[in-house]
């Protein structure tokens, strides 16, 4: 992927964006209609889980096609506990993270043998497995999932979808100030050094297995943490909503913002959204007999010709027209 | 007892022999290009409701499996020319994520076209049940396992008895070496898309008056194609057509054994435990770490 390997920002300055970006989002909340603060909550949590794959994806030169499934782990545990422990969220929002992680810990021991071709294999199917395992399992829900989750509180006020949006938000900017932080340290220089070339970046001394498995197990608490606000901010989940399709979406955003960036993770998932709601109402129009899932077609067409016509994402072109 | 688990084995040769035909289009593209592509199950899929398609509006059968299989392979050719090929110059994981979005383009193309009613197809030939032992096999099983002998000999008689199939083998063996030759890389590389899917084309087509044709069989059918390519080894054609019927034997007796859902999940707990502890497959030759 080359390019720019280590951003010029300071880790202060992704930290003052990043709160910028939230009280943004706390002032935009009060204006815009319900259904748009849905969509950013929605952005949000995209954001947040493809940060944590480019980490994984970007930085380390590694490969998920499962990531959906780490989101679901998030939800599953947040919900399962909300509804039948009757735990509140902010303490299922720690355990999806905590699950997530450690179901990432166990698969790092068969996924990150193996590279390139056989990862990406490897990551799919694992999602697909976890997503069999949460149709067949009837304690949670079986196909038909959760419904009614509680949400989150603060004292005696219950999250509405302003609150969420919020929430979300300030999710990513510790994520992104998180991330930043990752990436300019001599941990965040190992990963591009693996990136580059593993055999070299051993010799060098870096322990890339370790390495590797702390930035897929990083990877899938982002997932866990978007999984379990989305849990209680829909109030509703079934299997369907952590599909493959969910996964390649992730990747598709990772690929439009630019896989080695951060910011281009917040431009990716709000390009991704936009596109779905502008085919969503435009596409029935020009095509009265468009149903279903159409979407992917347009989905897959445009994550081929950015990957031909710009490799390296938004952000790559926005950085080479600063410099 | 004896006589379900009779009857789940020969459900699995039936599609075990599909998923081989899957599989066959999978080692034909990763030997001659080092490329897994994920669409390999959309090209079954065009190949299944174009049939289906031409026939439910009247066309005779084997000509709507003719036409089926030509617009599987211009489809297979396109892919290549308008998706792969201007990105030759791309890394591994940008060329994986191409394939991806080939998958899901696809799946939506057929989405567009056909809509999301399952289309059917008459069987090939008429007739009762086929009964082998006392477990039963709809007559179209016969057309199935006949199309998987005649592309596995078809190929079998390419490689090993053909001039260029020979050059082909030279090419995989040693790309920069054959290239001096003037073995023409780029040419098999297209050829090799063609061919996996006329292939997988056909497997859709044969697969369809069992299971009837939806939009969204590629995936499911592409996974199983995977696992079965891994499982007989990703460089061994003959691997593809073990791995294939290994795998549908196994799902259909853990869907029957456990429960239907489980049948996919059965397909990629081999998946990775072939990963891990056998990465070359069964049949496979050589140790690749890719």
């Amino acid at each position: 992927m080359g390019g720019v390997l280590v951003s010029r920002a300071s880790p202060a300055a992704y930290g003052r964006i990043a709160l910028g970006l939230v009280l943004l989002v706390a002032v935009l909340v009060w204006f815009l209609p319900s259904y748009y603060t849905g969509l950013l909550t929605q952005i949000g949590l995209y954001a947040l889980v493809t940060i944590g794959l480019n980490l994984f994806m970007g930085y380390a030169g590694q490969v998920s096609l499962g990531q959906a499934a780490f989101v679901g782990i998030g939800a599953y545990t947040s919900a399962a506990l909300a509804v039948k422990g009757h735990v509140t969220p902010w303490v299922g929002l720690i355990a999806g993270a905590l699950v997530a992680a450690l179901v990432a810990y166990i698969l790092s021991f068969i996924a990150l043998r193996l590279r390139e071709n056989l990862l990406a294999l490897a990551t799919l199917a694992l999602g697909i497995v976890i997503n069999v395992v949460f149709n067949e399992w009837e304690f949670i829900g079986g196909s038909s999932g959760f419904k009614d989750i509680p949400g989150f509180a603060l004292g005696t006020f219950t999250f509405d979808q302003r609150a969420y949006a919020i929430l979300a938000w300030a999710l990513v900017a510790i994520g992104i100030w998180f991330a930043g932080n990752v990436v300019r340290s001599s941990f965040g220089r190992a990963l591009v050094a693996i990136s580059a070339g593993e055999l070299g970046a051993q010799t060098l001394g870096v322990d890339s297995e370790r390495l590797k498995r702390q930035t897929f197990v990083l990877s899938a608490v982002y997932a866990g943490v978007a999984g379990a606000v989305y849990a209680s901010s829909f109030s509703y989940i079934d299997p369907s909503s952590f599909s493959f399709l969910l996964s390649v979406n992730f990747v598709l955003m990772s690929v439009i913002g630019g896989i080695r960036s951060m910011w281009g993770a917040v431009i990716g998932a709000a390009v991704v959204v936009a596109l779905g709601q502008v085919l969503q109402n435009v596409v029935p129009v020009v095509l009265p007999s468009a149903r279903g899932d159409f979407q992917s077609f347009f989905l897959g067409v445009i994550l081929i010709a950015m990957l031909i016509l710009l490799p390296r994402g938004i952000t790559s072109r926005l950085r080479e027209a600063r410099a | 007892m004896i006589a379900q688990l009779w009857q789940y084995v020969l459900a699995g040769v039936v599609v075990g022999a599909i998923y081989a035909l899957i599989a066959a289009g999978f080692v034909l593209i990763y030997q001659v290009t080092g490329l897994i592509n994920f669409a390999q199950g959309e090209f079954a899929m065009i190949g299944a409701m174009t049939a289906s398609a031409l026939a439910t509006s009247g066309m005779p059968v084997f000509e709507a499996a003719a036409i089926a299989v030509l617009v599987a392979s211009v489809t297979g050719a396109l892919c290549y020319l308008l998706a792969i090929r201007p990105a030759r110059a791309a890394t591994g994981v940008t060329l994986i994520f191409i394939t991806l979005g080939l998958d899901v383009a696809l799946r939506g193309l057929g989405l567009f076209v056909w809509g999301t009613n399952p289309l059917s197809l008459p069987a090939f030939t008429g007739g009762a049940a086929i009964t082998v032992f006392g477990g039963v096999l709809p007559p179209q099983a016969m057309w199935v396992l006949l199309t998987d002998l005649l592309v596995f000999a078809a190929l079998y008689l390419f490689f090993r008895h053909t001039y260029a199939g020979t050059a082909v083998r030279a090419a995989v063996a040693n790309p920069p070496i054959a290239s001096t030759f003037g073995i023409p890389l780029r040419t098999f590389a297209f050829w090799s898309f063609v061919a996996a899917a006329a292939i997988g084309g056909l497997g859709g087509v044969v697969v369809a008056p069992i299971t009837s044709a939806t939009y969204d069989m590629g995936l499911t059918l592409g996974l199983a194609g995977f696992v079965a390519a891994v499982l007989g080894g990703l460089d061994s054609l003959p691997g593809a057509l073990v791995g294939g019927f290994v795998l549908g034997i196994v799902e259909k007796l853990a869907g029957g054994v456990l429960s239907t859902g489980w049948e996919q999940g059965v397909g990629f707990l081999i998946l990775v435990l072939v990963l891990v502890l056998r990465p070359q497959g069964l049949l496979g030759r050589a140790v690749r770490r890719a």
